[in-house]
């Protein structure tokens, strides 16, 4: 005991290392192996010290779906969109198959029911992302599409990469930005390949560094370690305008809805104080 | 005989879809904002005021009229078309680079055409054009490779320009392009009433 106490005064970063108040001297031998890790700079402190409001956080999560991002979207929209077209037949990836309807003269269909899940799912999750001030990256490959992805991106006041992937972006931040850098808390995939048809970089590093991804699959592309896919047509600009509208609007819903709550119980703080 | 009827009927609806699905599906409340615009195809419509009309509106869906995928698949342009090979469509030019036209006809992919020695100055964005399609993706399996490598793009011979037929399109995506495959079969189309 009085060894840690004199571990915690001569090295004061062990005074994070929560229990060692009260250690045992195994803890002790156990904690001075763990200095030998080198303690990653922190990503994600609470940039908003002033409202650490519980129920500010913790009421969106109630809900299923508490920004109603199904009325956003319909069947015929994504029909309209021709967001169930696919490519050819040869061009299908193995893993797409339970996520194409069928396959008409060579060329595969999307089933769109399943978009539809998908796409809410994929929706709701930005939405609480950007309800939480997360930073949002969208990404996408397919240079016709480049200008379009950015103006949505500068639009809801998020960020955009469509040029070269450099390799250590992700995983290298800390040595090519310096350190304290804030990784995108979300990546936000239009097209998942890159210029060579084969999977987009960012999406292994971003599992790597635990980074949720959604991302729109085509029959052609990968969607196994993506957290949320959106099985769907991303060569089509009609396609690809459906879904930049729908990011940008439910970006644009969660951080409204986020100021009028901050208002809601900031009134009901004052309330309560007064 | 049951045929003139048949072929009046499909006529009739064939001419439904050139007007526009939009029209045809007035019992839902999603695309009836595309559906009165009836005046000559603007293709400078903005992108805003369309995708607002849509995003914005109140949007009630009819719990007994919404329209299955499977049935709005069978029933779509693309599929009653069939094979693609030697059909005639309208397409529409949504892009000039000098020489090459590219144009959008309704499927997943546009075609790039050369201009036409005839007529060449009258192509210019937004002109609907007839195409003859070859194919509706270029992709090839070549030696050793797993997967097919595809070109992204469809494959079509440049007929020429619309003629003052008159076909009005309603429903028209934020690019000014055509919603659907819009299929001219020559042996109905003097049924239709233009």
């Amino acid at each position: 005991m009085a060894a840690a106490r004199l571990l915690q005064a001569v090295v004061p970063r062990f005074c994070c290392l929560g229990s060692l108040g009260k250690a045992a001297p195994s803890t002790s031998q156990l904690s001075s192996r763990l200095y030998g890790t080198l303690l990653a700079p922190e990503a994600n402190q609470q940039v908003d010290p002033t409202v650490i409001n519980d129920k500010l956080i913790t009421e969106p999560l109630r809900h299923p779906d508490f920004f109603n991002v199904k009325e956003l979207f319909s069947l015929k929209e994504l029909f309209d969109a021709r967001v169930h077209l696919g490519h050819k037949k040869g061009c299908r990836h193995r893993f797409m198959e339970p996520y194409i309807f069928g396959c008409r003269l060579d060329q595969d269909i999307i089933d769109l029911d399943q978009t539809m899940k998908h796409l809410q799912l994929a929706l709701n999750f930005t939405a609480h992302v950007a309800y939480r001030k997360g930073i949002i990256l969208f990404i996408c490959r397919n240079r016709q599409f480049g200008h379009l992805v950015e103006v949505t991106a500068r639009d809801c006041g998020e960020y955009a990469h469509t040029r070269y992937w450099q390799g250590g972006l992700l995983t290298n931040a800390h040595v090519q930005y310096g350190t304290g850098i804030r990784l995108p808390d979300l990546l936000i995939f239009i097209s998942t390949l890159n210029n060579v048809f084969e999977p987009h970089v960012a999406v292994r590093d971003a599992a790597k560094m635990n980074i949720p991804t959604v991302g729109v699959v085509d029959t052609n592309c990968n969607p196994s370690i993506i957290t949320y896919p959106i099985p769907g047509n991303d060569d089509s600009p009609l396609a690809v305008e459906l879904y930049c509208k729908l990011f940008k609007m439910t970006i644009t819903r969660a951080k409204n809805k986020r100021k009028q709550m901050e208002v809601l119980y900031g009134l009901q703080k004052k309330a309560d104080s007064s | 005989m049951a045929t003139p009827s048949w072929s009046r009927a499909a006529s009739r609806s064939r001419a439904w879809q050139l007007l526009g699905a939009a029209r045809r599906g007035s019992s839902h409340g999603t695309g009836d904002s595309l559906g009165p615009s009836i005046s000559p195809p603007a293709p400078e419509k903005r992108p805003s005021s369309l995708t607002s009309a849509l995003g914005a509106g109140s949007r009630q869906v009819p719990s007994k009229n919404v329209e299955s995928f499977a049935s709005m698949l069978r029933r779509s342009p693309l599929v009653q078309m069939g094979p693609a090979k030697d059909k005639i469509v309208l397409g529409q030019i949504f892009h000039i680079v000098e020489d090459d036209l590219y144009i959008d006809f309704g499927g997943k992919f546009h075609c790039v055409c050369k201009r036409p020695e005839v007529d060449g100055e009258k192509y210019q964005k937004g002109s609907r054009v007839r195409l003859r399609l070859v194919d509706l993706e270029l992709t090839s399996r070549f030696l050793g490779a797993k997967t097919d490598t595809t070109l992204l793009e469809a494959d079509a011979v440049l007929l020429g320009l619309l003629e003052s037929r008159e076909i009005r399109v309603t429903g028209f995506g934020s690019w000014g392009t055509v919603v659907d495959i819009i299929y001219l079969d020559f042996s109905k189309a003097f049924d239709t009433i233009p």
